[in-house]
């Protein structure tokens, strides 16, 4: 099958899709060095800057969050890779600048912790203040925290932790906040359909045309199972079941639910599935405090969708509330 | 022993080093759609062009700051772990303790090598038997050290090490990957080469290669 896409130069997609959102939202972000995205308007010195990095391609993650309340900068990588070290140093550099201290999120990916945990030793070394946080909250990588890749779950992560730093909360805080929300929430993908690599024009995975998978990863990582293609509710209760268990929400707890659509799957769909979460949840006697459903990050036009479920507390509900003027998320 | 290698000689092993891997980037962009999504081709011929630009650019500098240079180059391709494990290793290679800063003996040599693959462990868990570029990394390491132990030339270690690595990325093809973006493909892996480990057999048969030439 032909790609069908409006691109120019494959090899320009990542410099042109920055530019692009520059340009749409000039009073909200600007570019600083290249393809590195900061918020037009500098946080005030004495508050702690949030910085991220990972791939390109999946829109509007990562870069379309940075904004009052959330991200101060984000390293922009190449389609689905990370960036390199020396950018993200760079990154980190312009966030400590002026003696200013950091919180770098880092995705759960190879190339991305990778690239993270070599621009932090170097900027250590310089005597930067920065610490780090990993997001893992995938189920299908298996009980091991370490194999658990970062879903949309850097999204919750990227708006408490931001919303701290904006009222003026020290490093040590914002990573315990950012923290606390990591360990209280869980992810699961769905894909149904695969998207094509815009710089290779080859697909990225197959899937069977009546097949879905539950557990893919973000760039089409093969999952934990193979299925016939359900219905929006059968889905739905499979996939909140199993986060329910790996989380271990109890009756009476609060949980908040996101449902992130990959690139193709309507909003219609990601409601009609949202609708079915909530009766579960009710019917369990869970209750669903907050909630959010749209496209956070995308993998192209992969067919699909991430549903995420966190355990809130007060805190992190009032953080989570909170203000926050992005490009693409706006809450007043 | 007296054979030395200096600035020119490691200049001309990165030179063909990545011109072996613009030779073969399309072949590892076809191994790579088996296993990842089929970018480590283009990633490596990336790389390549930095490691040429990272020897231009420090013409005249100690060897360990042209190692370091090369490999700072390297990572700062965009191009996930790939790119990234490759410039730690030339990076790391840089660490090495020379006693003089213009030439390498064999036996420096093989210590660069495995400060280079030290700064890597620092950074992955992968070993061989995982399907990675370890797998023919390790070996072709490995046998600069045993050759320079054994009182062979530097050009010798580096045939035995091209050969250690072809044979490492060919034994990946038995293996299934437990590592790195393929991990989660399984079974499906077995029956290809690593296309991380294939580019380690030509990162070595060019550097082979470039010092045949200038020897």
């Amino acid at each position: 099958m032909r790609m069908k896409k409006f691109i120019n130069e494959p090899t320009n997609l990542v410099g042109e899709l920055l530019e692009g959102m520059v340009l749409a939202f000039p009073d909200k972000v600007q570019l600083s060095g290249r393809n590195i995205v900061a918020r037009a308007w500098p946080k005030e010195s004495g508050k702690v800057r949030l910085v991220t990095l990972g791939g390109s391609g999946h829109e509007p993650g990562l870069s379309g969050f940075v904004g009052e309340g959330m991200l101060d900068y984000s390293v922009a990588g190449g389609i689905f890779a990370a960036p390199g070290a020396p950018r993200c140093l760079e990154g980190i550099r312009s966030a400590c600048a002026e003696g200013a201290s950091a919180l770098l999120i880092v995705l759960n990916h190879a190339g991305d912790v990778l690239s993270g945990n070599i621009a932090m030793e170097m900027a250590l070394r310089e005597g930067l203040k920065i610490k780090m946080i990993i997001t893992h909250e995938d189920i299908a990588g298996g009980p091991n925290l370490e194999d658990r890749r970062g879903l949309v779950g850097f999204f919750p992560v990227y708006k408490v932790a931001g919303a701290a730093a904006e009222q003026g909360a020290s490093l040590d805080a914002c990573l315990e906040i950012a923290e606390r929300m990591e360990r209280n929430m869980r992810s699961l993908a769905v894909a149904v359909n695969t998207a094509t690599h815009p710089s290779t024009g080859q697909p990225i995975f197959e899937l069977g045309d009546d097949e879905m998978e539950i557990g893919m990863g973000q760039h089409g990582e093969a999952g934990t199972g193979r299925m016939k293609l359900k219905s929006a509710d059968e889905t739905a209760e499979i996939m909140l079941n199993m986060l329910l268990s790996d989380l271990q929400v109890a009756t009476g707890e609060e949980i908040l639910v996101l449902i992130n659509g990959a690139g193709a799957t309507t909003l219609m769909e990601l409601l009609i599935v949202f609708r079915r979460v909530a009766q579960v949840l009710t019917a369990k006697k869970i209750k669903l405090i907050r909630s959010a459903v749209g496209e956070f990050i995308t993998t192209q036009e992969q067919a699909g969708f991430q549903m995420l479920i966190a355990r809130m507390d007060p805190e992190l509900i009032e953080l989570w509330d909170a203000p926050a003027d992005a490009p693409f998320f706006v809450k007043r | 022993m007296t054979d030395l290698i200096g600035r020119a000689e490691l200049g001309e092993m990165f030179a063909q080093a990545a011109a072996c891997i613009r030779r073969e980037h399309q072949h590892l962009t076809a191994l790579d759609s088996i296993g990842g999504d089929g970018d480590h081709g283009t990633t490596m011929l990336r790389a390549a062009e930095q490691m040429e630009r990272g020897i231009e650019e420090s013409s005249t500098a100690s060897l360990t700051d042209l190692l370091k240079s090369v490999g700072w180059k390297v990572l700062g391709v965009d191009g996930g772990a790939s790119s990234a494990l490759f410039g730690t290793f030339f990076a790391g290679m840089g660490d090495v303790q020379l006693f003089s800063q213009d030439a390498m003996n064999c036996h420096d040599l093989g210590r660069a090598f495995q400060a280079g693959l030290r700064a890597m462990s620092r950074q992955t868990k992968a070993g061989p038997g995982d399907k990675t570029m370890m797998d023919a990394l390790v070996p072709a390491v490995t046998a600069v050290t045993a050759a320079a132990n054994a009182g062979k030339s530097i050009s010798d270690a580096l045939d035995d090490a091209a050969l250690a690595a072809q044979l490492g990325a060919e034994s990946t093809k038995d293996l299934v990957a437990r590592h790195g973006r393929a991990r989660s493909l399984g079974e499906r892996t077995r029956g290809y080469p690593d296309a991380g480990s294939t580019s380690v057999a030509l990162l070595f048969r060019g550097f082979s290669a470039g010092l045949r030439r200038e020897l």
